[in-house]
């Protein structure tokens, strides 16, 4: 069986090989150049201490290439899953030579799990091997920033991409096997895997481990820093607070002394008609002057860096366990209704 | 003789299976000794590929027993040695070749007889390197059968395993595979719409009409059981209990019945005549196609002429 799963998988592994050999490539290159030019900004500063402003101007360069590459390598366990994981069954299925190799001496039991072993470790392979090198390649710009907890880096950094890989391949598999048919299986998968890598970051992980909580003042200075202020239904929220050393995964509304939220039509206000105060700086000037004067707050929920290998670890093992019922799923449904 | 010797090839009681509210196979009921080359015949759409792939294990029953060799149907590695199957089409992996087939038998089975697959690639033309996606239609089913054969199964079936074939191609093939037959020792069960096809083989047939088994049993003794009756117009009307009328045709002076009797043929004033394995197969299947479209048995039989 595994001669005959080596030799339907060898062309879709070719492709593979090339193409992790093309991003392995890339993120030699790359990882060469961050560190020459991490030498060069660093040779412009007597000691480590006083070269804040150069290191920053380091990160920065790098900031947008890496956001891009970390799209990139959570594009893979996606493209693993769509032309690795979601042909494996639905092609025989598809063409009939399920009654074929059903006729041999081979379980179907024994004949799925040596395909998903092989293709599913091999998906793995290439997903851990990019991710690998991504993180070796942007590991001084990683410490410069010190961001890399934070939502998008979080998978494309490590180990957790091999548990991507790995979910997508068997999830492929299993839509494969539902639907019987290789391309809708292979739309199919992709749509529910960006699904799921949308709410995996965003709904889940922040409530892998309790999150810690505080209390954040709204001060002129606290205001400033945020990202962005109000929203389109003109609640009074805050977006892109941060926390040293912290993940932030929720930021309240921002509240008044007794915590109720601020009355909207005081936030509007404050918005559109603050009252001119002329020595006003910072992005959001009279309108942060205004909204301090209410004495407002924000509750922060947030998750420290010291938990980041505990949070690779839980959502590797998310990954995996959700990658094993599905597998076990499949296994069912193929005994139960084979064809 | 020692008991797990004694199951029969094919055994089923009440085997029914449905595709949502299509009845595919209803009620069916076998008992196939093991050591014939079966017929199984009837229309396209009758089940029997749904027979077949029940017998396969490649599909699952929604009621009733069946048993393949004793056992459930492909119901461990060693079971599924024992069964040899070409399905219909006969499905290849277009991207292997020919000896990369081969190869994944000989992987696949323990039992497999290499010199024995060599010896019959070789006797049918086949080139090792060709990819199988480019073999024609009869190529490809000596492959499939060659396959099926060499892993030396006790039971080898076929669904319509001649159906692409041209008749050139047909018949090099229904040779080949009763030399397999012979030379394996092994059971076999074949599918066709025709009876021309198995006719020339088979010892034992099994007639599917309509999701329903007709009749099945020993060629010898179907022959020996089956008579036409031809009797003046309106004399036929009233036999006696144990006379099975399977197909009554009227013409103006004189009334024709293919019938069926267990023991001796009673007694009867009418001309008695034997009856071919075509004329009792066509009557089973005209019977058939009057109950399933409700009309009468002269027009059935137009219909299936």
């Amino acid at each position: 069986m595994i001669w005959t799963t080596w030799r339907q998988f060898r062309g879709q592994a070719l492709v593979g090989v090339i193409g992790l050999a093309l991003i392995a490539a890339y993120f030699l290159y790359l990882g060469f150049d961050i560190r020459e030019s991490y030498d060069n900004y660093r040779a412009q500063c007597a000691s480590l201490a006083d070269c804040g402003p150069q290191l920053s101007q380091f990160s920065a360069d790098y900031e947008n290439t890496l956001l891009y590459l970390a799209a990139l390598l959570g594009l893979i366990p996606g493209l693993v899953g769509m032309f690795w994981g979601a042909p494996l069954v639905a092609r025989e299925l598809e063409a009939g030579t399920q009654r074929l190799v059903w006729s041999q001496s081979v379980t179907r039991r024994h004949w799925l799990a040596v395909k998903l072993a092989l293709v599913g470790l091999a998906s793995m392979v290439v997903a851990g091997a990019a991710s690998l090198l991504l993180t070796w390649a942007a590991s001084p710009v990683d410490q410069v920033a010190d961001n890399r907890f934070s939502t998008i880096l979080f998978g494309a950094r490590n180990i957790a991409p091999i548990a991507y890989a790995a979910f997508a391949f068997v999830l492929g598999t299993l839509i494969g096997l539902l639907v019987r048919r290789t391309v809708p299986a292979m739309a199919l998968t992709i749509l529910a895997f960006v699904v799921f890598q949308f709410l995996v970051p965003n709904v889940i992980r922040p409530h892998f481990l309790p999150a810690e909580h505080l209390t954040m003042p709204m001060t002129v200075q606290a205001i400033n820093q945020a990202r962005s202020l109000g929203s389109i239904t003109g609640a009074p929220v805050v977006k892109g607070l941060t926390v040293p050393d912290a993940w932030v995964t929720d930021v309240s509304e921002l509240l008044t002394k007794t915590g109720e939220p601020l009355d909207e039509g005081i936030f509007n206000e404050c918005f559109t008609n603050a009252p001119e105060t002329g020595t006003a700086e910072g992005p959001y000037g009279d309108t942060a002057v205004c909204l301090a004067k209410h004495d407002v707050h924000v509750e922060i929920a947030y998750q420290p860096t010291s938990r980041y290998w505990s949070f690779q670890w839980l959502e590797s093992a998310f990954y995996l366990v959700l990658a094993g019922l599905l597998a076990g799923f499949g296994f069912w449904r193929l005994q139960r209704r084979p064809s | 003789m020692p008991q797990e010797n004694s199951y029969p090839a094919l055994q089923a009681e009440g085997l029914t299976k449905q595709y949502g509210k299509r009845l595919a196979l209803a009620d069916c009921n076998l008992n196939v000794p093991r050591g014939r080359v079966v017929g199984l015949v009837g229309p396209n759409g009758a089940g029997k590929s749904t027979l077949l792939n029940l017998a396969c294990g490649l599909i699952t029953p929604t009621a009733g027993m069946l048993r393949v060799l004793g056992s459930p149907p492909a119901a461990n590695a060693a079971h599924l040695a024992k069964v040899g199957f070409v399905a219909q089409d006969t499905p290849v992996y277009g991207t292997f070749t020919v000896a990369d087939h081969l190869r994944m038998g000989a992987k696949l089975n323990p039992s497999w007889d290499q010199s024995l697959a060599d010896r019959r690639i070789a006797q049918v033309g086949l080139n090792l390197k060709q990819k199988a996606g480019r073999l024609s239609g009869g190529q490809r089913a000596q492959l499939a059968l060659t396959i099926a054969a060499a892993k030396r199964p006790e039971l080898l079936i076929f669904d319509e395993p001649a159906a692409a074939l041209d008749p050139l191609a047909r018949d090099g093939f229904m040779q080949n595979l009763m030399e397999f037959v012979a030379e394996l020792g092994a059971s076999a069960i074949l599918s066709s719409h025709l009876l021309s096809d198995v006719e020339r083989v088979c010892d034992y047939l099994i007639v599917l009409c309509a999701s329903r088994v007709q009749v099945a049993g020993e060629v010898k003794d179907l022959l020996a059981q089956h008579h036409r009756l031809v009797a003046p117009r309106g004399e036929l009307d009233r036999l006696p209990a144990e006379v099975e009328v399977i197909r009554m045709q009227h013409t103006d002076q004189y009334s024709r019945a293919v019938v069926r009797v267990a023991g001796a043929l009673p007694r009867t004033p009418w001309s008695v005549e034997p009856v071919s394995l075509e004329e009792m197969v066509l009557s089973y299947m005209t019977r058939a196609a009057g109950v399933s479209a409700g009309l009468t048995d002269a027009m059935a039989g137009e219909a299936v002429r």
